[in-house]
């Protein structure tokens, strides 16, 4: 028998073998310790005559051992291809825990909130019920002024206790109203952010509502400056709308800052061209912002020529709008979970 | 202000068309509301409640002229010779809200303006009416002083008294209706009665028409806060009423009458008769202020270069004189239209306005010491969205006033604390408890076909103690999320349970329950929330499932429940959640585990037979759960199997089988003992 030959033909046997059951066929064929074609070669060997027997005797083992590790191989390959068990239609959807969404107002606050902590901003909270002076007096708006005007109030129909434990006669327009505590409280320097919701008597529509958020900041120090103040609104727009978008600082009039600001970026829906969003100018109002009036710091005992500082507050729902194109403020408060859900987790 | 172009342009030769106008002064604080163009282009200014001289013309004028470096060029205010005549009576009673009053009686033929008066009328927003009241309005918007002119002949007598109303006094005011008037309020009176509100409105019965002959004309000075208050009683807002509310020119009135003279005889529609009236009984000294450039430097953060500063403020209107204290600085006369000018730091500004912000160079303030840690409650609401949305539910902001019929509910008795101007009845109470704002919403989405809702939000609500933090979640529909594998089963009250459990051992509460009342809960299936970890058990809020009543009133169908829970953030912050002391090193020794089923009374409570089994249990026991309470076939009537698994472990050695089954043995006669239990 002629050994390469056998080897050639188990080869083309076993390429040819489709299944499983045919490799296990082929195992039988060659390897029965009965009858196997390679036990009967081992047999022909003993056969043979005595000078050729150990060199027809080597080949015959190696050809043995070649078809059995193949046949080995084969088999344990189309074994890890066998299911364990019944098999699954993997293309069903599967059991997915529930994932809540965080409100978009809350994420846009974090964000701003992560932005100022790398600014070495403090986060403080405030009460939402605030009486006439921290809310207006204090920030350089006695009764009559006009600028109160600017914010339309709500008032309590008789005084309620705030979180601070203080009475309460109205909700507050601004959270200015913590900073003149917290300065009340500590000395300077001050580097910190206010959130939280403030509320106006305004009616609610796609634009206004009564109840919004805010991120208010404050710096006092001595030597703390104009360009400090553009320089920290700056850098804050940027990182919020991306390095590209360009930054506008011009005056503006707020009863509690001299000098004020206000900051623009650029329209992104025109890039600057004028469009119906920007009202033709090319700039988008982002926030204001301003010097702390020498009166705010008298009314609470700091001294106005050693000390300077600077405020600025910015509207998270209008930011909102801005940068998610949303055309509705009163999707934030409706809670319908198909506009919730869409904001990432 | 509407900005009619052309006018701006008679003032001062502006190099720049209506675009560049708009931006140039919008960089300097005055924002462009729109541009119109056509025959009379116009740009709309949003004017700050600081700059009452910049709702007029000239105003802007002096601005564009310090912006551009034009001069400014003043109409002719020169008053025509008067004719001979009486001219009236004028005694302010009240000088507090009427600082000065100017009249001047003419002469005139009514009839229609010219039609360049009437385009620019037009173009500015004001219809014409008449060539005298088109020629008030033309000074009012050209100097920014209103004027008014009353009827000679229909006033009782030549006497004007400018007082205070009495009280309930009637005037029947320009747009017909009739108005009561206050003590506080300051009329223009006859010897009879009130002619005119003061500095708000003309009367009716004085007003000029097509049959006037004689008239007199009114160009005063009113106190800002008192035509303010009165404006705003009277629910009656005016051209005269804005700007004077907001401060006008005490050195106007006469000006304003002479601009007005020279206006009507250039038109020929009339001629000033007798002296002009002026009452100023307390004539107001010039305000100075001392400008340093240190100061300038300090707050502005650059060097503005010394001429710059008289270079900037002159042609705004100041008086500037270098100042004979050491140092650079200035002395500095404000003029009498700016009243926003009042101290130091406001001529700061104008110099920065002026200077330009954009030259302001973008620095960034130096940091001397590290920051303290956010407010614990900013981290504190962290945790709680970070747990809850792992739960599965989704943030919700809801309104902090809501309507009376939603609150009283959740208000335990108590009234909701109310607002006193609110916007509709849909905001009329500030919110007791975050729950109905969250009820509501669960309303909105199931009217929307989404059944299965879990919702939660955070903030403020308003007990009869006050302002406080709390957290409420509410979840309807599905206790799971629905799959193809398994029925959906409907959300229970272990749902929102173990919601409870998990959020308050995030924050650090080990929570105990027990059957509660609520008025907004269902009976029977609400519980106290208690936190046991210190040493007297403190409340921290409420759970179970909503009155089906209240859903049906909110819209929500009341056979559908929803299990809702409402936490005290204050409460668990004070619990003072915070890191673990130290970890734990894991159990050296096996654990042996048992297993027990007892028949007790159906009504006996868990905790009370986990509580019987741990007194009677020693130390090794730790851990208790109840794996399967049964009722029904083979189980007596009345009567519940209740099946829990111990497990025993000590950590200084291994326990025995025998020392474990005698502790059983205890256990099994201790709930024999107290509750009649009996072992399956
Ligand atoms: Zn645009």
């Amino acid at each position: 028998m002629d050994i390469p030959q056998i080897k050639q033909q188990f080869d083309r046997e076993l390429a040819s073998a489709a299944s499983e059951a045919a490799v296990r066929a082929l195992r039988d064929k060659y390897l029965a310790r009965k009858g196997g074609v390679a036990s009967n070669l081992l047999r022909d060997v003993a056969s043979a005559p005595a000078g050729e027997r150990p060199a027809l005797g080597k080949l015959a083992n190696e050809l043995k051992q070649y078809i059995d590790t193949q046949l080995t191989e084969r088999l344990a390959a189309a074994a890890a291809r066998r299911p364990a068990g019944e098999t699954v239609d993997v293309t069903l959807p599967g059991r997915a825990p529930a994932l809540g969404h965080r409100h978009p107002l809350t994420l846009l606050r974090e964000r701003i909130e992560a932005i100022f902590l790398r600014f070495g901003f403090l986060i403080v909270e405030g009460p939402e019920l605030e009486d006439d002076y921290h809310n207006f007096e204090a920030l350089n708006m006695p009764a009559d002024h006009p600028a109160r005007d600017m914010q339309d109030t709500l008032y309590l129909a008789s005084p309620v206790t705030s979180a601070v434990g203080s009475p309460a006669t109205l909700l507050r327009t601004h959270t200015s109203g913590m900073q003149v505590r917290y300065m009340e409280k500590f000395p300077p320097p001050v580097r910190l952010i206010a959130p939280g919701r403030v509320y106006r008597r305004d009616d609610l529509d796609l634009t206004h509502s009564p109840m919004f958020t805010q991120v208010e900041g404050l710096v006092v120090d001595e030597g703390v400056t104009l360009a400090d103040l553009k320089g920290t609104l700056f850098a804050f727009a940027h990182e919020l709308f991306g390095p590209e978008r360009r930054t506008r600082f011009r005056p503006s009039f707020f009863p509690y800052t001299e000098p004020s600001g206000e900051l623009d970026i650029s329209c992104a829906s025109c890039r600057g061209a004028g469009c119906a969003m920007c009202k033709n100018t090319g700039w988008i109002e982002v926030l204001g912002s301003g010097m702390v009036h020498p009166a705010v710091f008298e009314a609470v005992g700091y001294d106005s020529e050693k000390y300077t500082g600077f405020a600025f507050g910015v509207g998270i729902e209008r930011l909102a709008l801005l940068k998610w194109g949303i055309e509705d403020i009163r999707l934030f408060y409706e809670n319908d979970l198909r506009f919730l859900e869409q904001f990432p987790l | 202000m509407r900005l009619v172009y052309p006018w701006l342009c008679e003032l001062v030769k502006v190099p720049g068309d209506p675009e560049s106008v708009a931006t140039t002064l919008a960089l300097r604080g005055f924002e462009v509301a729109s541009i119109e163009h056509g025959r009379q282009p116009v740009i709309d200014f949003e004017i700050t409640a600081n700059r009452p001289d910049c709702l007029s013309t000239i105003g802007l004028a002096r601005e564009a002229s310090a912006a551009y470096g034009v001069p400014l060029r003043m109409p002719d205010r020169a008053m025509p010779a008067p004719g001979n005549g009486p001219s009236v009576d004028v005694a302010i009673e009240d000088a507090d809200l009427c600082p000065r009053y100017c009249a001047q009686v003419f002469e005139v033929g009514i009839g229609t303006s010219p039609a360049w008066l009437q385009e620019r009328l037009e173009a500015a927003g004001v219809r014409p009416i008449n060539n005298v009241v088109d020629v008030t309005n033309y000074v009012m918007l050209e100097m920014g002083q209103p004027m008014h002119a009353f009827d000679l002949a229909r006033l009782g007598g030549r006497a004007l008294r400018i007082r205070r109303a009495k009280p309930g006094e009637k005037i029947r005011t320009l747009d017909g209706v009739e108005r009561t008037l206050d003590g506080d309020m300051l009329v223009i009176a006859d010897a009879a009665r009130p002619q005119a509100v003061g500095g708000v409105m003309g009367g009716a019965d004085s007003e000029i028409d097509a049959k006037t002959t004689s008239m007199v004309l009114e160009s005063a000075y009113f106190t800002p806060a008192s035509v303010r208050r009165t404006s705003k009683r009277l629910a009656l807002k005016t051209e005269a009423s804005t700007r004077f509310e907001r401060g006008a020119d005490v050195d106007a009135p006469p000006v304003g009458i002479a601009r007005a003279a020279a206006l009507l005889h250039q038109l020929g529609a009339a001629r000033p008769v007798g002296r002009i009236v002026d009452r100023y009984p307390a004539p107001r000294p010039p305000v100075t202020l001392a400008l340093r450039g240190a100061r300038l430097t300090h707050v502005l953060g650059l060097q503005v270069p010394a001429d710059d500063v008289p270079r900037i403020l002159t042609p705004l209107g100041f008086t500037v004189s270098p100042s004979d204290r050491g140092g650079a600085g200035w002395q500095v006369e404000v003029p009498t239209y700016r009243v926003d000018v009042q101290r130091e730091i406001d001529l700061v500004e104008e110099v920065a306005r002026h200077y330009g912000y954009d030259r302001v160079p973008a620095t960034f303030p130096a940091l001397a010491s590290p920051q303290a840690p956010p407010d614990a409650r900013t981290l504190q609401d962290r945790l709680v969205r970070q747990v809850l949305t792992a739960c599965g539910f989704s943030e919700a902001t809801t309104f902090t006033f809501i309507e009376q019929q939603a609150a009283a509910p959740f208000a335990d008795g108590a009234e909701p604390a109310a607002l006193a101007n609110p916007l509709s009845e849909k905001f009329a109470v500030l919110r007791p408890s975050l729950l109905p704002g969250l009820v509501d919403a669960c309303a909105y989405n199931r009217r929307r076909e989404r059944r299965d809702v879990r919702l939660f939000e955070t903030g403020a609500r308003f007990g009869p103690a006050g302002e406080a933090r709390a957290v409420a979640f509410a979840w309807c529909g599905a206790g799971s999320v629905p799959n193809w594998s398994a029925a959906t089963r409907p959300v229970d009250f272990f749902d929102v349970k173990g919601v409870v459990e998990a959020l308050c051992g995030a924050m650090g509460a080990t929570p105990a329950f027990e059957p509660a009342t609520r008025s907004y809960l269902v009976p029977g299936r609400t519980a106290q929330v208690l936190d046991g970890s210190g040493d007297g058990a403190r409340a921290i809020g409420v759970v179970g499932q909503i009155q089906p009543a209240i859903l049906d009133a909110r819209g929500f169908p009341a056979a559908e429940p929803i299990y809702a829970a409402e936490l005290d953030l204050d409460a668990l912050a004070a619990l003072g959640a915070g890191d673990i002391q130290r970890a734990e090193p894991l159990p050296r020794f096996p654990a042996i585990v048992r297993d027990l089923s007892i028949l007790v009374d159906d009504g006996l409570p868990a905790a009370a037979v986990r509580g019987t089994i741990r007194r009677a249990a020693p130390p090794t026991l730790v851990q208790l759960a109840e794996f399967d309470r049964y009722r029904g076939k083979g189980i007596p009537e009345g009567r519940v199997s209740l099946s829990l698994r111990l497990t025993f472990r000590s950590s200084e050695r291994t326990l025995t089988d025998a020392e474990v089954d005698e502790a059983m043995t205890r256990v099994v006669a201790a709930l024999e003992a107290s509750h009649g239990a009996q072992r399956r």
